[in-house]
C-alpha cells in the first residue's frame, strides 16, 4: 500500500468538471511534482490532499488513514499533519517572520522554549535567523518564499504540498530555493507534492514528474 | 470535524437566535396578532384598516413622498457620488462629508432648522413647509448622502483596468456611459430602493410636518389609542414593501458585497471650464441642504444660559443615548462580524436577506412587534429596561455591520485563513490570531457606523424606551410641544456633536485610497 493514496476522485464546481475520476498513489519521502498547463486541475488535486475541498466521488487516504471519502472530510486539514506553502505563499501581514513560525507550534501546543528553539532552528537552516523580528512586507520576494517554506515545516509535517511558490522569481532565485527545498527534503524526509506549469521547475525538483490534463493524470 | 466545527456551529447557531429574538419574533408575533382575534383566525383589522376612509390617502401620501424623495435624492446624489468618486472637481472630499451631515442626524433636525427659517420669513412660506413639499426637500437631504455614498461605492468599485481600456478608444463621456455606470448600476439601483424604503417608514419628518403617512397612522393607533390589532394592521403593508424592497435588492445585487479598495483610479472626468461651475453647484446644494437649515437651527444655541438649562431638562437623555448606542454599537459589531465570518463561505444569502429585510422595515413597525412580544410580565425584565430597545437597535443596524464586516472579509485573502488551518489552528484561534488583527479598521468602521445609527435613531427611541428612560432624540422630541426653541436648539447642539464626533473620526479612519464599506 502506497503511502498516500488517491481512488477515483472527482471535484465539480458548478458545472465544471475539474478533477475527473483521477487516482494517483504517492511513496513515502517521494518527490512528486504535478505538472500541466493552467486549469487542468493541479491546484485543486493538491487543496483536495490538503482537506481544503471536499471530493465529490472517490477516496483519499494517507499513511492508511482514510482522510476523506464521498461528499465528506473526515480528517480536517488541521488534523493531517501537512504542510503548504501557497501560490501567493500567504504570510500573514500583522505578524513578524517569528510569529509567521510560531502561530503553527502554539495552535499545537508545542512549549514555549522548545517552539523558540524550533523556530530558530528553521530559520537557521533558511537562512533568515537575522530576519525573524520584520515584517513580511519588509522581505524581499526571495525571503518571503523561504519564510513560507520554513513556516510550512516547522512543524515537521509528514507532507508538503507546495502550489506554484517559485512563479513570480527569476531563475536564479528559483534555482537557490529549489537547491534548499532539495536540501531541506533529504535532511527532513518530508513526502513534496509540487504543482507547477513550469518545466524548469520540473527538472529541478522532481524525482516523479505526473503530468495532467483535463482534471486527469495523462 | 471534531471540536472546531462545533464551536462554529454553536457560535452561528447563537448569533441567529439573537438575529431571530431580536427581530424576527417580534414581526411574526406582530403579524400573527394582526390575523388572530378573540382566539381565532380574522381579517377584521385589515377590513377596518383598507375600508377607513383615510387608508387610502394616507398609503398614496406615503406612496408618493417616497417615491419623491427617491427621484430628488437620485437626480442630485447619483451625479454627486459619481463627481466626488471620478473626477477632478475641488473640494470634493469636504463636500460629500458635509453633505454626510444631514444623515447622521436626527431625521426632524433638518425639518426643524427650515422650521426656524420659516418662522423668520414670515408665514407664507410655512404653508409650503408644512406638507408635501417641505417633507420630500428635508427627507432629501436626510437621505441623499445614500445614494451619493452608494454611487461613490459603486463607480469606484469598478475596476480601473477597464476603463482605462475604454479610455484608449473614447472619451471620458463614453466611457463613463458605456463601461462605468452599466457596471455600477445595482449598485446604483440598490441605493434607490433603499432610500424609497427608508422614506416610506419615515415617522418624524412627516410627523412634525404635519404630513399624514402610513407610519403616523400607525403611531397614532400604538401611542395614543393603545389600539395594537389598528396599528399593527397599519404596520403591515409597510413591512410587506419592505419585504418586496428586499427581494428586489436581492435580484439586482445578488449579494454582491461592496468593497472600497483602490484598484487604480481609471477614469478621471475632467470637467475643464464646467469645474468652476459644477463646483460652484455643489456649494450651493451644500449650503442649501445642509448649513442653512442647520446653521439656523443651532443659531440661538450657543447662549451658556440655554446649554445649562438643556443640560438640566435632558442631561441624563443625553448620558443614556451615548450609553446605549455604545452597547448596541458593541454588540452589532460583534454580531455583524462574527455573522459574516461564519456564513462568509456558505450561508451568505440567507442572512443577507434576513439582515436587509429588519433594515428595510420601518422602525415603528419593528418596535411596535417588540412591544407585543416582551410586554407580559414574565419578560418585564425586558420590557421594563433598555434591553428592549437595544434589542430593536440590534434587528434594526445588523445588517449594516454585517455588510461592512463581510466586505472587510473579502480583502482578506481566503488563504490566510488556510494556511493557519494548515498550520493547526482551532477556529477561535484564527478568529482571534488571524480575522480580528486583520479587521480593526473594519472593526472600527463597523462600530462607529452603528453606534451613529443607533444615536440618531428616532422610532425606535420613541416607542421602545421605557419610561423615564428615553434617549436624546426622543426627549427632544417630546420637549419641543412645550419647550422653549433656544433650549431645543441648544439640545439638537449637544446632539448633533454627540454624533459628528464618530463621523470625523470616520473620515480618518477611512482613508483616501481605500475604505470597506
Amino acid at each position: 500500500m502506497s503511502y498516500i493514496e488517491v481512488d477515483r476522485v472527482s471535484k465539480s464546481f458548478g458545472e465544471r468538471v475539474v478533477v475527473n475520476q483521477l487516482s494517483l498513489h504517492i511513496e513515502r519521502s517521494e518527490r512528486l511534482v504535478l505538472f500541466g498547463p493552467s486549469g487542468c486541475g493541479k491546484t485543486t488535486l493538491l487543496r483536495l490532499l490538503a482537506g481544503l475541498e471536499i471530493p465529490d466521488q472517490g477516496s483519499i487516504q494517507i499513511d492508511g488513514r482514510l482522510v476523506a471519502n464521498v461528499g465528506e472530510n473526515f480528517v480536517p486539514p488541521e488534523k493531517r499533519d501537512l504542510g503548504m506553502v501557497f501560490q501567493d505563499l500567504a504570510l500573514w501581514p500583522h505578524m513578524t517572520v517569528q510569529e509567521n513560525l510560531t502561530f503553527g507550534l502554539n495552535a499545537r501546543r508545542v512549549r514555549k522554549h522548545e517552539a523558540k528553539a524550533r523556530v530558530r532552528e528553521m530559520l537557521y537552516r533558511v537562512g533568515l535567523e537575522h530576519r525573524m523580528d520584520a515584517k513580511p512586507h519588509q522581505l524581499s520576494g526571495g525571503e518571503q518564499q523561504r519564510v513560507a517554506l520554513a513556516r510550512a515545516l516547522v512543524p515537521r509535517p509528514s507532507i508538503l504540498l507546495m502550489d506554484e511558490p517559485l512563479s513570480s522569481l527569476d531563475d536564479e532565485r528559483k534555482r537557490a530555493i529549489a537547491s534548499d527545498l532539495l536540501s531541506l527534503q533529504s535532511q527532513l524526509a518530508f513526502t513534496l507534492i509540487y504543482v507547477t506549469h513550469d518545466r524548469a521547475e520540473t527538472d529541478l525538483l522532481a524525482s516523479r514528474v505526473c503530468q495532467m490534463r483535463d482534471g486527469s493524470v495523462a | 470535524m471534531g471540536r472546531a466545527v462545533r464551536a462554529e456551529t454553536i457560535v452561528l447557531w447563537l448569533c441567529l437566535a439573537v438575529v431571530a429574538i431580536a427581530g424576527l419574533a417580534p414581526i411574526a408575533v406582530m403579524v400573527f396578532e394582526s390575523v388572530w382575534h378573540d382566539g381565532h383566525f380574522s381579517l377584521n383589522h385589515y377590513r377596518e384598516l383598507i375600508s377607513a376612509a383615510r387608508f387610502w390617502p394616507l398609503f398614496g401620501n406615503s406612496v408618493r413622498l417616497a417615491l419623491a424623495t427617491t427621484t430628488v435624492c437620485g437626480l442630485i446624489g447619483v451625479p454627486a457620488g459619481i463627481l466626488f468618486a471620478k473626477s477632478d472637481l475641488p473640494l470634493r472630499s469636504g463636500l460629500m462629508w458635509l453633505l454626510t451631515v444631514p444623515f447622521v442626524l436626527p431625521p426632524y433636525f433638518i425639518a426643524l432648522g427650515w422650521s426656524r427659517v420659516v418662522a423668520r420669513v414670515g408665514a407664507t412660506t410655512a404653508e409650503w413647509l408644512f406638507g408635501f413639499g417641505g417633507c420630500v426637500l428635508v427627507l432629501s437631504s436626510v437621505f441623499l448622502p445614500i445614494i451619493m455614498l452608494l454611487t461613490f461605492a459603486s463607480v469606484s468599485n469598478v475596476d480601473g483596468r477597464l476603463e482605462e481600456a475604454g479610455r484608449l478608444a473614447f472619451g471620458w463621456p463614453a466611457v463613463l456611459r458605456r463601461i462605468t455606470l452599466p457596471l455600477s448600476a445595482p449598485g446604483i439601483a440598490f441605493s434607490l430602493v433603499l432610500v424609497f424604503l427608508l422614506a416610506i417608514g419615515e415617522l418624524s419628518v412627516p410627523s412634525f410636518l404635519r404630513y399624514p403617512v402610513l407610519p403616523v397612522l400607525s403611531f397614532t393607533q400604538f401611542a395614543a389609542s393603545y389600539n395594537f390589532g389598528a396599528a399593527t394592521a397599519a404596520a403591515v403593508p409597510l413591512a410587506a414593501l419592505a419585504l418586496l424592497g428586499v427581494l428586489i435588492e436581492s435580484a439586482l445585487l445578488q449579494n454582491r458585497v461592496f468593497t472600497f479598495r483602490s484598484i487604480g483610479r481609471g477614469l478621471l472626468i475632467s470637467l475643464g471650464r464646467w469645474n468652476p461651475i459644477a463646483a460652484a453647484i455643489f456649494g450651493l446644494l451644500t449650503v442649501a441642504l445642509v448649513i442653512f437649515p442647520l446653521s439656523a437651527l443651532f443659531a440661538d444655541a450657543f447662549s451658556l444660559t440655554t446649554l445649562h438649562d438643556a443640560m438640566q431638562r435632558a442631561g441624563a437623555s443625553i448620558v443614556r443615548s451615548v450609553i446605549y448606542s455604545a452597547i448596541a454599537a458593541t454588540i452589532l459589531m460583534a454580531l455583524g462580524f462574527l455573522l459574516a465570518q461564519l456564513t462568509r463561505d456558505r450561508g451568505q444569502r440567507l442572512v443577507n436577506f434576513l439582515t436587509l429585510a429588519l433594515f428595510a422595515i420601518p422602525g415603528t413597525v419593528l418596535s411596535i412587534g417588540l412591544v407585543r412580544l416582551w410586554n407580559s410580565p414574565m419578560t418585564w425584565f425586558i420590557y421594563t429596561t433598555p434591553a428592549l430597545l437595544i434589542l430593536g437597535y440590534t434587528a434594526q443596524y445588523c445588517a449594516v455591520t454585517t455588510r461592512l464586516s463581510l466586505a472587510g472579509f473579502f480583502l482578506i485573502p481566503k488563504t490566510f485563513d488556510e494556511a493557519a488551518r494548515l498550520s493547526g489552528a482551532s477556529w477561535t484561534q484564527r478568529l482571534f490570531r488571524i480575522f480580528v488583527p486583520l479587521s480593526n479598521r473594519t472593526l472600527v468602521c463597523a462600530w462607529l457606523a452603528a453606534y451613529i445609527l443607533c444615536l440618531r435613531d428616532v422610532p425606535i427611541a420613541l416607542m421602545t424606551a421605557s419610561p423615564g428612560g428615553d434617549p436624546l432624540p426622543a426627549r427632544i422630541l417630546t420637549l419641543m410641544a412645550n419647550g422653549a426653541p433656544p433650549m431645543i436648539a441648544s439640545l439638537c447642539l449637544i446632539m448633533a456633536i454627540a454624533s459628528l464626533i464618530p463621523l470625523v473620526i470616520l473620515a480618518r479612519v477611512i482613508p483616501s485610497r481605500g475604505i470597506t464599506g
